[in-house]
């Protein structure tokens, strides 16, 4: 693949909007998990998530999702300098999984409950692609639109698609990311696979309990290499190659032996023309599931060897976020190749003996990285691996 | 990277209405686990590999399009939940409340373990999953796909897009039920095996029109017609035939009619809609492709869909004694 340049960035996470304070609450080790009060948590053995604060702003007849997204994908946009004239052939890639359910929910909600629900609209907003509609229509951006689900790597994906479009010469600028609004069924889901632990969850902890949920979006600016160049753009860092692959397997549970994001690892350094030990750093999926953490270590052992390499996962301080996650955790990557400073896993204390990285454990660590890569999984087997590389 | 020439070596398609069908082509456990949209996904790309005479592995890449996802099962989940409480959330259920479930449910039951997408999208879904398979087969990354879509429209959404119509923000088009799929493959790949060509697929592009979310648009200039032509290095006057995404919603059937009339003007080849009367389904999309390859004969056909909120797709198909037999 010829490399990708990333040009702009936009968060909405825990931490509120923007970038800015994204990053410092990572790499401060700031828990963003707390007590839920978007959603009625009563009797549930889980009651905490990861929350965006209220002043995102938007118009209120939006859901919260779409304004999540629109308020990164404006600020991604913004960051990179891509004006309106640039958007008419910009690609839009958005990774979702609880699109404006919500919304829909509350209405659903009231609805069986027999009271007098307001008109539907809500209906026709409540899925993913709810969100590609508002931000093209909103934002103007009339190349391709995409929706992609592919469960908790979505984010990822649409940054490994928008690579796509890019380097077939489809379009020379693309605004890709995912987003997520926490829902009663995500919530009351991961309740009852008893995945979600009653307390702020500790991936690669020797006591780790399951997952924490949250919310938020992240997009970025993907740009063809030569036009950045030409037009002097800031380049963050550059996506050099992705993996893709499906373990076929379970429809929840990873492959055992970790078959599946193997592939998509080693498809991902074939991609960058990387050998293993030519990436310093690995943003993990780490969930803190004891299952998942246990199987993505393994995976990591089987491509890159035990030894030097870094491994965190921003999981522990925003939570899981969903179709967001991917997209969230690869603006950490690109920050942290262009920052020289890796964020920490938090409240890590006792590295599972079975993990045989060095996980960051509680502070951020400076170090200079010249490959990175972003591991997302999700339900289905569904496996994506993004390379970077720093630039300047 | 030089382009591939995209072939059609499979197809396979089950509407919800058929009977029989599923019964055939899914074990004992799929019939009794899978929910309806999940079995009827699994067994559209059973038939569609059956057909094409291939069979799964690391490098079959499977892409859905949904407008649906399982949505019924998720409201299942939900209704479990507001009748009987806590306990009555099923473990089970959830993860068919995330819209790849029919895609991983067929990743397992076909062995498909390349590259999996499930794409969102009202009423194009599969036109866009095959023009995002025949994109990646053309530029070498990927052998062979399985491109299709599903859907199994929840009642209680279709009864209230139907009463409310437009104020539902979503148009009242007719929604069917089903499933299918085409099998997409490189010529090289396809010719190695000997397999049997059933149509080629030469050009392919997907834009947005400028439209407010799920409106109907004044645009009338299509960007994606003229890029799907281009990329096929035809000209209108070249196809033959057009199959269009008509599906009963008026103001957005007139609209196509229009977008469609203008990019191809002043040719004005036939245009056929599947979606009526038995209603349209992501899944139909393979069937306009494989109907579209069949009919185009040495000719070229063009397969369209236009969607509520802008999403529009032109895939250029090319009958077998066209180009690649």
């Amino acid at each position: 693949m010829r490399p990708v340049a990333v040009t702009g960035l936009g968060v909405v996470s825990p931490f509120g909007a923007g970038v800015k304070p994204y990053w410092e609450g990572l790499t401060g080790g700031i828990c963003g998990i707390r007590p839920l009060t978007l959603i009625d948590t009563d009797g549930f053995r889980c009651r905490i998530g990861a929350e965006v604060p209220d002043s995102i702003g938007g118009s209120v007849r939006r859901s919260r999702a779409d304004r999540f997204a629109l308020a990164a994908a404006r600020e991604a946009l913004d960051d990179a300098g891509i004006g309106r004239a640039d958007r008419a052939d910009t690609a839009l890639i958005v990774g979702a999984v609880g699109g404006g359910m919500l919304e829909a929910e509350a209405w659903y909600w009231q609805r069986a409950r027999g009271a007098v629900a307001p008109p539907p609209r809500v209906l026709a907003s409540c899925f993913p692609s709810s969100h590609v509609d508002v931000v093209g229509s909103v934002l103007g951006i009339g190349g391709p639109r995409e929706t992609v689900v592919t469960a908790c790597s979505s984010g990822a994906a649409s940054l490994a698609m928008a690579a796509d479009l890019i380097a077939d010469g489809v379009v020379s600028v693309a605004l890709a990311g995912g987003v997520d609004a926490l829902t009663r069924i995500c919530f009351m889901g991961f309740n009852t696979l008893k995945l979600l632990d009653p307390s702020p969850c500790r991936p690669f902890d020797r006591d780790r309990r399951g997952m924490s949920i949250g919310e938020g979006a992240a997009f970025v600016v993907l740009e063809n290499g030569e036009r950045a160049r030409a037009r002097d753009a800031r380049v963050y860092a550059e996506l050099t190659g992705y993996g893709m692959s499906t373990d076929a397997f379970h429809v929840t549970s990873p492959h055992p032996e970790g078959e599946g994001m193997i592939r998509a690892m080693r498809a991902a350094l074939e991609q960058a023309r990387l050998t293993p030990a030519d990436v310093g750093y690995v943003n993990a999926h780490g969930t803190a599931t004891p299952q998942n953490d246990r199987i993505e270590a393994r995976a990591l052992r089987e491509v890159f060897g035990e030894g030097g390499l870094l491994v965190s996962s921003t999981k522990s301080m925003i939570g899981h976020t969903m179709a967001a996650a991917g997209t969230l955790e690869a603006v950490a990557t690109v920050l942290a190749l262009g920052h020289e400073v890796i964020p920490p896993t938090a409240r890590l204390e006792h590295t599972d003996p079975d993990i045989a990285f060095d996980c960051v454990p509680r502070v951020a660590r400076e170090v200079a990285v010249e490959h990175a890569i972003s591991n997302s999984f999700g339900f289905g087997g569904q496996n994506v691996t993004l390379v970077f590389r720093r630039t300047g | 990277m030089s382009e591939r020439r995209v072939v059609i070596t499979g197809a396979g398609v089950v509407d919800g209405h058929a009977s029989g069908v599923l019964s055939r082509l899914l074990d004992e456990t799929e019939s009794r686990r899978l929910s309806r949209v999940c079995q009827m996904t699994v067994a559209a790309g059973r038939l569609a590999l059956a057909d094409a005479g291939l069979t799964g592995g690391p490098e079959l890449a499977l892409v859905v399009g949904t407008e649906f996802g399982d949505m019924v099962s998720t409201i299942r989940f939900v209704d479990d939940y507001l009748q009987r409480g806590i306990p009555g959330l099923s473990a089970l259920l959830f993860p068919h409340t995330v819209m790849n479930t029919m895609a991983a449910t067929t990743a397992i039951a076909v062995a498909a373990k390349g590259l999996s997408l499930t794409l969102n999208a009202p009423t194009v879904a599969g036109e866009l999953a095959i023009a995002r398979a025949a994109c990646a087969v053309r530029a070498g990354r990927i052998e062979a796909c399985l491109a299709g879509g599903a859907d199994e429209p929840p009642r209680m959404v279709v009864d209230t897009y139907r009463e409310v119509g437009a104020g539902a923000g979503a148009g009242a088009g007719v929604r069917g039920e089903g499933a299918g799929f085409v099998v997409l493959e490189s010529l090289d790949a396809a010719r190695a095996r000997g397999a049997r060509i059933l149509g080629e697929v030469v050009g392919e592009a997907w834009r947005a029109l400028a439209v407010r979310p799920h409106g109907v648009g004044r645009a009338t200039r299509s960007r994606a017609i003229g890029a799907a032509l281009a990329s096929a290095g035809a000209g209108p006057d070249e196809i033959g035939l057009v199959y269009t995404s008509s599906n009963g919603d008026g103001p957005r059937d007139e609209w196509e009619r229009v977008l469609l009339d203008r990019a191809l003007a002043p040719h004005r080849p036939p245009q056929r809609s599947l979606s009526l009367p038995a209603g349209r389904h992501s899944g139909l999309a393979a069937r306009s492709i494989a109907t579209a390859a069949a009919e185009a004969g040495s000719g070229l056909a063009l397969v369209h869909a236009v969607a509520r909120g802008g999403n529009q797709v032109a895939i250029v198909v090319a009958g077998s004694r066209a180009r690649a037999a």
